[in-house]
């Protein structure tokens, strides 16, 4: 009766926190939008070094095999943002939902497991002045651009413990979603003019599939590698249909315990976006490149408060973003990380906090951005 | 125990996250690297043959139906108005236990006029005459000339400034016993120079020509007095020249009787498919310069057609649609009018089967003199034109 109710009830949780989160950054609005991170509160604490070892981040499906009971879990993230166009530095701030999911043992050496994330976030709002010229006279207009939506990652996968040293996994993606995009030009100072207004929707479908490894060939060291593989992304709408070759990705990453108490864990991800170039540049759009994501952090289990040990972590990480802002103008990422994590209910729950603090720049263009992520974990 | 604590954790921790949230998105625009790589282009297009099919038809209201008689010595119109009054009652009673008195002779009557119209300008005079009880109502300003001879005048009053105008006139105005007892009268305006001068009609909403007779009663009654009061049953004014069709190639807007004029139009796809229509205008050139009123100014309005049989088509009955321009008496070019929610209405599936048509008419007929005479698609002076600013179709999101 209360492992229904406990599944129920993290079903409940799963349909009502959909990842159609909110703008992530000034530089979503070009390409596809922005590439989204698949991973917990406490990977992203550790920079991100953890994601391949980590079951509740979606890198590799190898990684549910860490789950030997019934597991939810999900990451809300809070964004604060500073950039600057030009004009004066304006403060952002968004809310979203970067991962969910949860997982079971199924006999002794399967897990299985279904994990929502954002794969695509194609949320942004842009608003400026022009002048426009209709009839040979000046007329000044507001220029209004909102997309609200994106692409999610919905994966189901299922993790072997083939010994007590090796784990593989394999995971299926079907990447689906939505963008509703609306753009309105406004007439402030003449009302001989009309607001123009159009609402149009974008469906996207896609789907991949992803292999996971991990082996430890010794007691204090875990090495990871994953390789994913997507089909195209078809995008319908209104206007029409296209596609867009998706990338494969390639990971790989290490994770040592050199004394008790002290984890130090990487992980390196590329991932071939320029395939995706020629379908760009047919639809109008600058030519995507590939990218490369690097992360690296520590954790320190040594803190006990209320009788519990409280992991200490830290981390920095560096990603190229795929999409350009303008002609070989491309966006990268830096952040340092840091995070703790509190075991409540006498180790039942998790309650992962991290905060991230770094930057996207693309030549002059330079976005500052703090993450609050709070990550809760459940094994009833 | 432990179960419930891990839920009530869970939910703190929900709470605690969900608290924090909030949103600001709004970035400003830094373009073109920041900006949506596709923006709203506008297109100017000015459609010279849109007009394909036009006519006019008179008659909507009808000039005994105008809130207003016109006596005018303009050298563009020329009227003179008719009034007949109901039939004067024959007997009164102060209380119902009084002894029942007749009207006949009364001790004074006298017209009252409520004033539309007058030129300050000018000195304008009303000139009173007596009409046949049962005059012809089909008659023409020119057969109407019968009745305006000096046999017939009854007074001569001027035009007050404001206000209503009041005219005594001979008792032996009302009838006697045995007559019809209906008053019926005639005037025309004389001035320094030419005028026009405008008086509520019958079918006024607010004030209309009254007849008025004040009656004393007989010995030994003689004490009591009543003013008894007649309303008008007929009023029009007949004018030279005579409003009727347009020659070929013009269109008549207003004037009384009212004149519509229907537009079809045919127009490229690329203009009605467009939701996004941000200027539409209708540009009518004008043949003469606008008719009405000296000083006056009125309403044109272009409303579309819900079901096209001609002039008597029905009109979509929804105001937010109406194109209106205000045009000026003696305004001289063109009259622009704004289509931008018709063509709008057009592009959308409700109105995908709609005619593309719209009738053109004075908003507020039979209150005004206004009329618009401009050209038509086949006139010599220049069709109607249709510049329409719209934004390029926007396709968004593919990929």
């Amino acid at each position: 009766m209360t492992r229904t109710r406990t599944s129920l009830l993290i079903a409940a949780a799963l349909l009502a926190a959909r990842p159609a989160a909110a703008q992530e950054s000034v530089f979503g609005v070009r390409g596809l939008g922005f590439l989204a991170q698949p991973i917990s509160a406490h990977s992203a604490a550790m920079g991100g070094g953890e994601s391949m070892f980590d079951g509740n981040s979606a890198v590799s499906p190898a990684s549910l095999a860490a789950w030997q009971k019934l597991a939810g879990w999900a990451v809300g993230a809070q964004s604060n943002r500073s950039f600057n166009p030009g004009s004066g530095a304006v403060s952002l701030n968004s809310m979203r939902f970067p991962t969910f999911g949860f997982a079971t043992p199924v006999g002794y050496r399967l897990v299985v497991g279904v994990t929502v994330s954002e794969y695509l976030n194609r949320n942004w709002e842009v608003q400026r002045a022009d002048t426009v010229w209709p009839r040979g006279l000046a007329v000044p207009v507001a220029d209004h651009s909102r997309s609200v939506g994106g692409v999610s990652d919905v994966r189901f996968a299922a993790a072997y413990r083939v010994s007590s040293r090796i784990a593989v996994g394999i995971g299926l993606h079907t990447l689906s979603g939505s963008a509703q995009t609306a753009v309105e030009r406004d007439f402030p100072t003449d009302s001989t003019y009309h607001t123009f207004a159009q609402v149009t929707e974008t469906d996207y479908r896609g789907f991949g599939v992803s292999l996971g490894l991990l082996a430890s060939p010794t007691k204090r060291l875990v090495v990871g590698a994953s390789a994913r593989f997507n089909g195209r992304l078809s995008a319908t709408n209104p206007g029409g249909n296209a596609s867009v070759r998706l990338p494969s990705e390639l990971a790989g990453g290490l994770y040592v315990v050199p004394w008790d108490g002290i984890t130090v864990a990487t992980t390196i991800i590329h991932d071939s976006w320029s395939v995706a170039a020629p379908d760009l540049v047919a639809a109008g759009q600058l030519p995507s490149r590939d990218v490369w994501s690097v992360g690296v952090g520590a954790e320190i289990a040594l803190l006990r408060m209320f009788g519990e040990v409280v992991p200490l972590r830290a981390g920095y990480r560096w990603r190229q973003l795929p999409f350009p802002v303008d002609t070989a103008l491309f966006v990268s990422e830096r952040a340092a990380s840091g995070g703790i994590t509190f075991s409540l209910a006498g180790g039942r729950a998790n309650l992962d906090l991290a905060v991230q603090g770094g930057s996207r720049t693309a030549g002059t263009l330079k976005e500052s951005f703090t993450t609050i992520l709070v990550g809760l974990s459940i094994f009833p | 125990m432990a179960r419930t604590s891990a839920w009530r954790s869970a939910l703190l921790a929900g709470l605690v996250a969900a608290g924090g949230c909030n949103e600001k998105l709004t970035t400003p625009g830094r373009c073109p690297e920041l900006c949506p790589s596709n923006s709203v282009q506008l297109v100017d297009t000015l459609l010279t043959g849109a007009d394909v099919a036009d006519t006019t038809a008179r008659g909507y209201v009808l000039t005994n139906e105008a809130t207003y008689v016109a006596a005018s010595s303009l050298d563009s119109l020329k009227s003179v108005f008719l009034i007949r009054f109901a039939p004067v009652q024959t007997q009164w009673a102060q209380t119902a236990t009084d002894t029942v008195q007749a009207v006949y002779p009364p001790d004074s009557v006298f017209v009252e006029l409520p004033l539309v119209f007058r030129d300050t300008t000018v000195h304008p005079r009303i000139v009173f005459y007596r009409l046949p009880a049962w005059f012809d109502t089909t008659v023409t300003y020119a057969q109407a000339q019968a009745y305006f001879v000096d046999s017939a005048v009854l007074d001569t009053v001027a035009v007050p400034d404001t206000g209503s105008m009041e005219a005594r006139l001979p008792t032996g105005l009302v009838p006697g016993p045995g007559d019809s007892g209906i008053v019926s009268i005639g005037a025309r305006v004389i001035a320094d120079s030419p005028t026009v001068v405008a008086f509520s009609s019958g079918h006024s909403r607010t004030t209309w020509p009254q007849l008025w007779y004040f009656v004393h009663g007989q010995p030994p009654q003689d004490s009591l007095t009543r003013n008894l009061v007649d309303t008008a049953t007929f009023t029009t004014f007949v004018q030279s020249p005579a409003a009727g069709q347009p020659p070929p190639g013009v269109l008549a807007i207003g004037g009384l009787p009212a004149a519509h004029s229907l537009i079809h139009f045919s127009l490229p796809g690329v203009v009605v498919d467009s939701a996004g229509i941000v200027r539409a205008t209708l540009i009518l050139n004008l043949v003469r310069p606008v008719v009405g009123f000296p000083g006056d100014s009125f309403f044109v309005n272009a409303v579309p057609i819900l079901r096209d049989y001609g002039p008597k088509s029905v009109l979509l009955p929804d105001t937010t649609l109406v194109g209106v321009a205000v045009v000026h008496a003696g305004q001289t070019g063109k009259v622009e009018l704004d289509l931008a929610r018709v063509l709008r209405l057009w592009g959308t599936t409700v109105g995908d089967s709609m005619p593309r048509a719209v009738m053109l008419g004075v908003l507020a007929e039979g209150y005004t003199l206004g009329e618009v005479d401009v050209w038509g698609h086949s006139g010599s002076g220049g069709g109607p034109l249709l510049d329409v600013t719209y934004v390029k179709k926007h396709e968004v999101g593919v990929p």
